[in-house]
């Protein structure tokens, strides 16, 4: 495939994303549901640039959105008498990147010189250890965690720090999103996808073949870290306008993450979209009928996605569209 | 006085390791024999906590007769969980195996909440104690450390005396060698899963005597956590391996809580916790293979 045909596949990706936007826009009444989905979309997005593409599980994921979170709330609680109105948030943006990044060089620097299970070891206690690095030495406040809504009032005012909780953090949910989506097909298209899916297939084969391939693992570990650093940054940190330690490392997100990517399929680009709305929905409704329950639905399902059809919703689409006019806008 | 201290946590780090040490042989036995990281391993060890709830509470029996109890449930989980997925997976990416046992986990989680609720639960089995001045013993914990011995003397005697432990060894060594000397692959791993789990759920009956009000659907991250670092310890692959792992961490874990305890400013707790993280980090980079093997 040559020139921009071959970034069409974004193209169900951003018309997805706009539908639900405008829908939330016309039924003020569901924006809090619309603002969850993008939130699982995106989240789904972000979890699958690593574990879609290299076929890696990071157990402990959540730990970047934690510490996301943190950077956000860090400058606007540290910030908030400075006069910069706005431009604490874009602060905390870039330090909600930074922070992840750091820890993904961290985690990374162990875990990716690791093979499939040992990998998934060493990082099935990120999100843990980190919590209790927090609370045990007691940074950030420790177990008492950070309230920043009145420091979010000073810098911005009581009205718009409302709007800013209530609309616009779901907003740059919404823009992580279209990040994520540019990234992710960005990848698919170029030597870093090429390279991963070689790794994905067979990695002492992708090394053989010259493929340095713990470089285009770090790429991926730390693109996705980044993005989940963003999401914790929007939608937790400006949204809740507060962050505790034994929130934001919960190993529940991680299993979110994996459900949303599994059933959308893993490694395509419409997949986690698909996964993220099939899970947000199913999710609002058991709500009603099974509150604190949902789980209890959807680990079996997780499992029968892995035995029954691996490839995920997205993944059967494909197939079955493959050789028609649609194909090419379906990855 | 700290000294005094540092011999009286020490003490209880072995009790203690010892039971850590059983509690992992399950883990390292079904990645022995299948290569399958059994990552909701917490989540089985929590079922076990619960039978011995049940088992004290309901039926008013002690500990003791939760274990076979317990052994036997875990037995039937791994027997079920085998034969619904884990067999299909085998051939598979490693990333199946692991997502699937995870789900395990969520699926025993949320099971266990729907039947027994998220309240903190605990029982007391009281037996009296020992005193020995610097530090006192409970002889529940005793019992629980010598339950795990017992265990682990039984195990290496059926691994090494009786035919199907013999060829569950044989499959270890050469999977195609044990097929065409006739042994029953598929079985064995069916055998091995199911053994690995019921000697994970009968360990959670051992390790309640430690924990007197932790018992709750979701204590198990926290052991998942701690069988990796025993795991990684003692080799990954070698239940016997784990037995020393978990002595070796039992003692890390205690002594680091005297020593973190000794510092202000810290929270010795969820120091400790943050410990054996960093403990299973440097195992894998420095000595991925575990400490007893050479490289």
């Amino acid at each position: 495939m040559k020139g921009a045909s071959r970034y069409l596949p974004s193209i169900p990706v951003l018309l997805a994303y706009a539908a639900l936007f405008g829908f939330g826009l016309l039924n003020p009444g569901k924006w809090q549901l619309v603002a969850q989905l993008a939130f699982y979309c995106a989240l789904g997005q972000a979890f699958n640039l690593f574990m879609g593409m290299t076929g890696y599980v990071d157990f402990g994921y959540v730990a970047f959105l934690g510490i996301g979170t943190y950077g956000m709330a860090i400058s606007i609680s540290g910030l908030a008498d400075k006069g910069l109105g706005l431009g604490v948030i874009g602060i905390g943006l870039i330090l909600s990147v930074v922070f992840a990044v750091l820890l993904a060089l961290a985690v990374g620097a162990v875990a990716l010189r690791l093979r499939g299970a040992y990998f998934a070891i060493a990082t099935i206690g990120v999100n843990e250890g980190f919590r209790y690095l927090i609370e045990g030495a007691r940074i950030w406040n420790g177990s008492e965690g950070i309230i920043f809504s009145s420091h979010l009032r000073e810098l911005v005012g009581r009205e718009a720090a409302m709007s800013l909780s209530t609309f616009w953090a779901d907003v740059m949910v919404f823009g992580v999103a279209v990040i994520a989506t540019v990234l992710t097909i960005g990848y698919m298209r170029s030597k870093i996808g090429y390279a991963l899916a070689a790794l994905r297939m067979d990695e002492d084969a992708a090394k053989v073949m010259g493929i340095n391939v713990t470089r285009f693992k770090i790429i991926a570990f730390i693109t996705s870290a980044a993005l989940a650093g963003l999401l914790g940054a929007t939608a937790w940190a400006v949204k809740l306008t507060y962050v505790y330690p034994a929130d934001v490392f919960g190993i529940h997100y991680t299993v979110e993450a994996i459900i949303i990517v599994l059933l959308g399929g893993a490694g395509t680009l419409l997949g986690p979209i698909v996964g993220g709305l099939i899970y947000g929905v199913s999710k609002y409704y058991l709500a009603v009928y099974l509150p604190g329950f949902q789980l209890l639905v959807f680990a079996p399902v997780i499992v029968a996605v892995i035995v029954l059809f691996p490839e995920g919703t997205v993944g059967m689409i494909k197939r079955k569209l493959l050789g028609t006019a649609l194909e090419k806008y379906i990855l | 006085m700290i000294l005094e201290q540092l011999a009286g946590n020490l003490l209880q780090g072995v009790v203690l390791g010892t039971v850590y040490g059983m509690a992992t042989m399950g883990l390292s036995l079904i990645f022995g024999v299948l290569k399958v990281v059994n990552v909701g391993h917490g989540a089985f060890i929590m079922v076990g906590a619960f039978t011995s709830f049940a088992v004290f509470e309901y039926l008013g029996l002690s500990p003791v007769f939760a274990i076979p109890v317990a052994f036997g449930i875990g037995m039937a989980l791994g027997m079920i969980f085998y034969y619904s997925s884990i067999r299909r997976l085998l051939k598979g990416p490693e990333l199946a195996s692991l997502l699937a046992t995870f789900s395990f986990g969520v699926i025993l989680e949320e099971g266990i909440k729907f039947l027994f609720t998220s309240d903190f639960r605990g029982f007391n089995w009281d037996l009296g104690k020992i005193d020995m001045g610097f530090t006192v013993l409970p002889y529940a914990k005793v019992a629980a450390c010598l339950g795990s011995v017992a265990i682990a003397v039984l195990l290496y005697l059926w691994f090494n005396k009786t035919r199907a432990g013999m060829a569950m060894r044989s499959v270890v060594e050469d999977g195609v060698g044990a097929r065409v000397c006739g042994v029953n692959v598929d079985w064995m791993y069916a055998l091995s899963f199911s053994l690995g789990i019921g000697l994970t759920v009968a360990s959670g009956v051992l390790l309640t005597m430690f924990v007197s009000v932790g018992i709750h659907p979701y204590m198990g991250g926290e052991y998942t956590l701690k069988a990796f670092v025993v795991a990684v310890l003692g080799g990954l692959a070698s239940p016997y391996g784990a037995f020393f792992g978990g002595l070796v961490f039992g003692l890390l874990e205690n002594g680091s809580y005297t020593l973190f305890a000794q510092i202000p400013g810290l929270e010795p707790f969820a120091m400790t916790r943050f410990f054996s993280f960093l403990i299973l980090l440097l195992i894998l980079l420095l000595r991925p293979t575990g400490l007893l093997k050479a490289k």
